[in-house]
């Protein structure tokens, strides 16, 4: 993708440093931690067919740190999609286009999962871990 | 190896999040209705060969930043050239 010098903002903060280079995974401007998120699903991408027929997607959140904007661009190309955005039109779901099966989430799934309601994301995983 | 859904996380095994990770899983291989073993790899864990040869499915679980946070990005890295399903959460 062309960024040689690319940073992931939560390793500096946690090493007590200041990010230097390109932050590419960065504070968001809004923690997410213990909240929910809405999710506008992108038409044809897989995870909006995983979750076709429900509406509205809501999920549960523990993230404080995201994609950064100033190159969320890097998402729609190489490869990847945007799954999904929440209502500030901040990327919350990519996925790959190259892959069998290959998904990364602002949200964490298992907390909105249930015997009687497993989710999809998941359970299209074992599906596809089955067949690797 | 013999395929597993392998979760990356490196918090206690009592922590909420971790947790929900492994009940979450627990949930999905049953629904599918075939047996996976699912099984925790901590960061400091994961070496070459686990690299070369995890197959199955990955969880890349919550909590970062991890113990080795270099080794997360080698799981991840390693699953996409070698087309083995993953979800980062």
């Amino acid at each position: 993708m062309g960024i040689t010098d690319a940073a992931h903002d939560e390793y500096a903060h946690a090493a007590g440093q200041d990010p230097t280079g390109t932050s590419v995974v960065s504070l968001l401007a809004c923690s997410l931690a213990g909240t929910t998120v809405t999710l506008k699903l992108m038409d044809n991408t897989r995870l909006a067919g995983m979750h076709a027929g429900v509406e509205p997607v809501v999920e549960q959140t523990t993230c404080n740190y995201g994609l950064d904007p100033k190159v969320q661009q890097i998402a729609n190309g190489n490869g990847m999609a945007v799954s999904a955005i929440d209502d500030t039109g901040e990327v919350r779901a990519i996925e790959r286009t190259d892959h069998p099966y290959f998904f990364a989430t602002l949200y964490q799934p298992q907390l909105t999962t249930s015997a009687a309601s497993p989710h999809p994301l998941l359970t299209g995983l074992v599906a596809a871990a089955l067949a690797n | 190896m013999n395929r597993q859904i392998s979760v990356i996380i490196d918090s206690p095994s009592d922590a909420t999040y971790h947790v929900a990770t492994i009940e979450a899983l627990e949930h999905a291989v049953e629904a599918v209705g075939l047996n996976l073993p699912i099984v925790v790899v901590r960061t400091p864990d994961v070496d070459q060969t686990f690299l070369d040869s995890f197959t199955g499915g990955v969880v890349i679980g919550p909590g970062s930043p991890y113990e080795v946070p270099g080794n997360a990005d080698d799981v991840i890295r390693s699953a996409r050239e070698r087309g083995v399903p993953l979800v980062g959460t």
